[in-house]
């Protein structure tokens, strides 16, 4: 078992990286950060204690999942590698949740069910289809892709779901001059569907044309620092990168049907305190 | 005025469409419950129009939206035809009960697009409602006052009293039972005021039902006046304006429902 000190000072043991992080490394970057949060302030930005609270969180955060999934390694059990993405698919649910806004009541399981299909999707088609570890379990693949994907698809469900109900609210009385003629939930909140699902694929469709021209991405990064073949870091870095986009696309239409139902009564009229 | 009986349909007499019981709306403040109205009850028969009057907030559009079916706070026990609401879908009552808002919208690039967006929703796919046609729908313009509005126009550049006769017309040519008109012609100057109770009429007397909310003065083309307020509908047929807010001021002190159903035999004569 390697304890926090072998995390801190020369990361985990046999770990692959050539050019590891010293403390003196992690200093530097959170004095960097404090460098940006003097500027917040002297600007009068007002984000300063954000910020410096981010980055400490997001330390802590990083070298907490580095020890766990060190953890998982050593154990290698099917059943802890599933626990911990278990845990994941819960904190972001609360993460989704809290980084939308104007949300109504009622959202916590469609999102769940949402984040569950895509992680189970990425597992079966990335994972166990393109990668094929041996064993098939095996944490350093599983928790990491899922992980990657789970990232992404938080960003753009908070995004869509942020966006339909705003633009339900702006509709309005276009939904309710719709639901007068006879139209249906699904057809009265359809613009603002179209919409949202519109909105929150920007970001991933963004990422995937800019990859490989400004930006390298992290994980093709890591490999290469770690060692590992250029062009073979490439193609792995593809193939997340897709799938990644195919899989929020398709949360990003999987939650927006399930939800916009929430600003429907079930006697299809329109709520009142959407 | 206010006998509490049911009037026996006669032969000669108008068709009630529209029977409306026990609607009643309550809103949410918090912990606080309101109630904008219980109980009211009212008929709307084939071939007339009743305009809905009364004070701003008195909960006019909130009844005509529950008759509709359209608003969360509000439910009534309704019949049309002598068919109770669970023998429809909510959708398909509402194209039978159709409501026309206070505030026009149109979608679509082109006014021909927006007026006929209604057609293309799936309650009517396989409907015996013709889709209108271009020259209908000139023919339709027309008659409202409309005849500098062409087809192909952005509904965005018509003038907030055009967008309200196109709206109305939209709803008509869906060819509705009942037709609920939510102070259609409030943007309109008189003479468009009159083109669209012309409209209205000329919907009546082919056997629509039809209810209008006012706020400007009685045109003439109304069978029955029921005024709403503080939560309590009275039939102020053949009153003047001002006398029947007084007299209703008046009569209305307990909060007991009363039925207009019967109230309207000197408009019929």
């Amino acid at each position: 078992m390697s304890g926090i000190n072998d995390v801190l000072v020369t990361g985990t043991e046999g770990a692959a990286s050539d050019y590891p992080i010293d403390n003196w490394g992690l200093l530097v970057a959170l004095l960097l950060v404090a460098l940006a949060a003097v500027i917040s302030a002297v600007l009068k930005l007002g984000v300063e204690r954000r910020l410096l609270w981010a980055t400490v969180r997001s330390l802590v955060q990083l070298l907490a999942m580095g020890l766990i999934i060190s953890y998982v390694i050593q154990v290698n059990q099917w059943w802890l590698v599933f626990a911990l993405l278990g845990v994941m698919i819960i904190a972001a649910v609360q993460i989704t949740l809290t980084r939308g806004s104007g949300l109504p009541k009622g959202l916590v399981l469609p999102v769940f069910l949402t984040l569950l299909a895509s992680a189970v999707l990425m597992f079966s088609v990335v994972v166990e289809l393109i990668i094929r570890p041996q064993p098939w379990y095996a944490p350093q693949v599983v928790v990491t892709m899922v992980g990657m994907l789970l990232g992404n698809v938080v960003s753009a469900i908070a995004v869509a779901i942020t966006r339909l109900f705003d633009d339900m609210r702006t509709r309005r009385y276009e939904i309710e001059t719709m639901l007068a003629w006879g139209a249906t939930p699904l057809e009265a909140a359809m613009p603002s569907i179209t919409s949202a699902v519109r909105l929150g694929l920007i970001p991933t469709i963004a990422q995937l044309a800019s990859s490989g021209i400004v930006l390298i991405p992290g994980m093709m990064a890591g490999q290469i620092i770690a060692g590992g073949d250029p062009v073979q870091a490439a193609r792995y870095q593809f193939v997340v990168l897709a799938v990644i986009s195919s899989l929020t696309a398709l949360a990003d239409t999987l939650i927006v049907m399930l939800v916009y139902r929430v600003a429907f009564t079930e006697n299809h009229r329109l709520r009142t305190d959407l | 005025m206010e006998r509490n009986v049911r009037p026996a349909v006669r032969v000669g007499e108008p068709r009630p469409v529209l029977e409306v019981t026990d609607a009643r709306c309550h809103v949410r403040h918090g912990d606080a419950r309101k109630d904008i109205f219980t109980g009211l009850s009212l008929t709307l028969y084939a071939g007339q129009i009743v305009d809905l009057v009364g004070p701003s907030g008195s909960g006019k559009s909130t009844l005509m939206e529950c008759m509709a079916q359209l608003n969360a706070d509000a439910d009534a026990t309704m019949t049309l035809d002598g068919r109770s609401t669970d023998g429809f879908t909510p959708e398909q009552w509402r194209t039978q009960v159709a409501y026309v808002p206070q505030r026009p919208v149109l979608m679509g690039g082109s006014v021909a697009e927006a007026i006929r967006y209604p057609f293309t929703l799936r309650v009517r796919r396989d409907s015996s409602v013709r889709v209108p046609d271009d020259d209908t729908l000139r023919r339709a313009l027309d008659d409202i006052g409309l005849d500098d509005v062409e087809l192909d126009r952005s509904p965005q550049d018509l003038s907030v009293g055009q967008q309200a006769r196109v709206c109305l017309l939209r709803t008509l040519l869906t060819g509705p039972k009942v037709l609920l008109a939510d102070e259609v012609d409030a943007g309109l100057d008189p003479d468009n005021a009159m083109r669209a109770a012309h409209l209205l009429k000329r919907a009546a007397d082919e056997g629509m039902a039809v209810c209008r909310v006012r706020h400007r003065e009685p045109d003439g083309m109304a069978t029955r006046t029921l005024e709403l307020a503080d939560g309590v509908l009275t039939d102020i047929t053949g009153r003047t304006a001002a006398g029947a807010a007084r007299t209703a001021g008046a009569a209305n002190d307990t909060d007991t429902a009363n039925d207009t159903d019967t109230t309207d035999t000197e408009a019929q004569a």
